[in-house]
């Protein structure tokens, strides 16, 4: 598709460039800009992104060697426990708001989100429940040591650390509703004339698809735990046996709201590298419409597979069937995507600029977290693989090279539209490899470790396992460091550098790359007249 | 009583909601989709294929169980 920038061109006061309003941290508090809220979002994700980083790397120390040598047993339950609440919540969440944020108005030719108000409030949340999550460490017994699935019995017997979780999540919860509400109404009512639901960026469908997701399962989550709560403080026994309770229903009630979520952490992922791959292929996307199609099955589908989490607490045969029949079929759609990425790169004119390198890595890693998957689906199999290290190393492949790979590659894609300048290439595709590699010895030992048999969330071992765990170990730290390369590479951008053109990219469609680099405080005050030139068809 | 245009509506609704489970679906068919359909009816019309979907395996499972 492409756009005629009339906004750009024509009729664009200067005083428009610029902010107005409040200065210095007044700005930021009463931010209602969708640009200004999608850089807190993301300044935000990336700080909780460190935060869980270093939980994950104290685990990693510990496990280093059998034996304890770091951590308390008790203080290394909660740190498994909170970097896997911290990195779904705190980080992966809220950075593909921020992308929605800065991206989706530019994108649909919007001048803001449609509830600015809210906005601001959806974001401003968040901080006081990062602290609720982080301070429970702090106090008397600790933060909750339950799993970042927080299963009943377990979490109805902790201390107030788990209190405080229960309330981080019912916040988060609301932001994450109030966030998906405005994405909705911003793409279903503020689209640019001419811009149909069929010709948007497929970023903006796996968006509103994912925003249906949100609010159909947060109110899930948010029923599961204060069911916690209430059997915790409020004599009620929904998970007590002894009172006619099932700790197992709290599982079920977690899965259903958990199965989705782990495609509200992928769907937009696939909107990035979607936008990614025919802009370095030169090609427009191969099976636009079939992308649509499989996106929003997969949302449908999301809800009817959630026991597969399930297949060692005693179902029934027939159900276990179900579930993994179900499973595996959902995983059709997922590898039609895959097909038509590897479509839309075939014969392409491509280069290798580093968003396309963590789009292209992107799709060879993640699709061996798709293969792990489908290996997990296997109900009678998967009563050998659960609760050990092969889960660990699936759900990494599909969330650390799945999400957060597509997240970095958003960034490259479109930090020069944010900051105005290029950012720099060498160090850019340094980090990709450096992120590829230690990915890899992380995590690729760990399949061979659960298969062997080693149990997750344990500080100590079997020696037999020392091997792998060592790799591990190096890898994460690795990995870890890369990292803070990344960081360095946005400052220095943030600072300067080469200046961006608007277009930035030379095979880039879309309105976003309309307006100027960086994107002027306002845009798309008249909305911008959209042209598609038939490319889907 | 249906008319004509109305049933063409319906099947192609089905067809658009059946297509997308695979995950596939030719552009030309979803530029016809796309003017044809009416968006609320494909959403009906995807709950209702996920609820056959759930009764569809339950029936294939009953039948591999049953052996
Ligand atoms: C082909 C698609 C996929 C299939 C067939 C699949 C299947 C499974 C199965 C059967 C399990 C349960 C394993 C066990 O506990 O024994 C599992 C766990 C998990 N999957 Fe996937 N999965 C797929 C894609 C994804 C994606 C895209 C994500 C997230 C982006 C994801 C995230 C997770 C997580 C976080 C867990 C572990 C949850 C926990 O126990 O803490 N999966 N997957
Ligand atoms: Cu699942």
């Amino acid at each position: 598709m492409s756009a005629v920038p009339h906004d750009v061109a024509h009729g664009h006061d200067h005083h428009d460039d610029h902010h107005h309003g409040p200065t210095g941290l007044m700005r930021w508090i009463t931010a209602t800009n969708h640009k200004d809220i999608g850089t807190m979002y993301l300044i935000f994700s990336f700080i909780m992104f460190l935060s869980g980083g270093v939980m994950a790397l104290t685990l990693r120390a510990e496990l280093f060697q059998p034996g304890l040598q770091v951590v308390q047993p008790e203080f290394f339950n909660q740190l498994t426990t909170m970097h896997g609440l911290v990195m779904v919540f705190g980080a992966i969440m809220p950075a593909f708001v921020g992308f929605a944020n800065w991206m989706l108005p530019l994108m649909v030719g919007a001048p803001d989100m449609a509830f600015a108000r809210m906005n601001n409030w959806s974001f401003w949340l968040l901080p006081p429940a990062a602290i609720l999550l982080i301070g429970s460490f702090f106090v008397p017994g600790g933060a909750t040591a339950a799993g970042w699935t927080l299963y009943a019995p377990l979490s109805v017997q902790m201390g107030m650390g788990m209190d405080m979780a229960i309330f981080a999540i019912h916040i988060m919860g609301a932001s994450s509703i109030m966030g998906a509400i405005n994405i909705v109404v911003t793409i279903l009512n503020m689209r640019a004339p001419g811009m149909t639901l069929m010709k948007m960026p497929l970023f903006c469908w796996t968006w509103l698809i994912t925003a249906y997701l949100l609010i159909a399962v947060m109110p899930v989550l948010a029923g599961a735990v204060t069911m916690v709560l209430t059997d915790r403080h409020f004599g009620t026994t929904f998970f007590n046996a002894a009172g006619g309770g099932d700790p197992v229903l709290y599982q079920h009630v977690f899965w259903f709201f958990g199965h989705p979520e782990v495609y509200i952490m992928i769907l937009p992922a696939f909107g990035i590298v979607s936008q990614i791959i025919p802009t370095f292929a030169r090609k427009p996307l191969f099976g636009y419409a079939s992308m649509v199609y499989a996106t929003a099955s997969i949302a449908i589908l999301s809800f009817v597979v959630w026991a597969h989490h399930m297949f060692t607490t005693g179902m029934p045969a027939k159900t276990q069937i179900f579930f993994m029949y179900a499973t595996m079929l959902i995983a059709v759609p997922t590898g039609v995507k895959v097909f038509n990425w590897i479509a839309t790169m075939w014969r392409g004119s491509m280069t290798f600029e580093t968003p396309m390198l963590f789009s292209v890595g992107f799709i060879f890693v993640f699709t061996l977290g798709g293969f792990t998957g489908l290996m997990l689906s296997i109900a009678p199999v998967d009563i050998q693989y659960q609760d050990t290290y092969f889960v660990v190393a699936h759900f990494h492949y599909v969330l650390v090279a799945g999400s957060l790979f597509a997240l970095f590659a958003g960034t490259y894609y479109w930090l020069p539209k944010w900051t105005g300048y290029m950012y720099d290439e060498k160090l850019g595709k340094r980090h990709f490899w450096l992120s590829m590699i230690f990915f890899n010895v992380t995590f690729f030992p760990m399949h061979f470790l659960g298969l062997a048999g080693m149990q997750r969330r344990v500080p100590d071992y079997n020696p037999m396992f020392a091997d792998f765990n060592e790799l591990a170990t190096v890898g994460a730290f690795g990995f870890g460091l890369t990292q803070l390369l990344f960081a360095y590479v946005i400052i220095k951008c943030i600072r300067g550098g080469e200046k961006a053109t608007a277009q930035v990219w030379e095979g880039a469609e879309g309105l976003e790359w309309t307006v100027p680099s960086p994107a002027p405080h306002h845009t798309f005050e008249v909305p911008p007249v959209f042209e598609a030139k038939g490319h889907h068809h | 009583m249906m008319t004509n245009k109305q049933r063409n509506g319906f099947i192609a609704t089905v067809l658009a909601v059946l297509w997308s489970f695979a995950g596939i679906r030719k552009g030309r068919d979803y530029q016809l989709d796309a003017e044809q359909l009416n968006p609320k009816h494909v959403i009906i019309a995807g709950i209702i294929g996920g609820i056959l979907f759930v009764f569809t395996i339950l029936a294939v499972v009953n039948i591999v169980v049953s052996q």
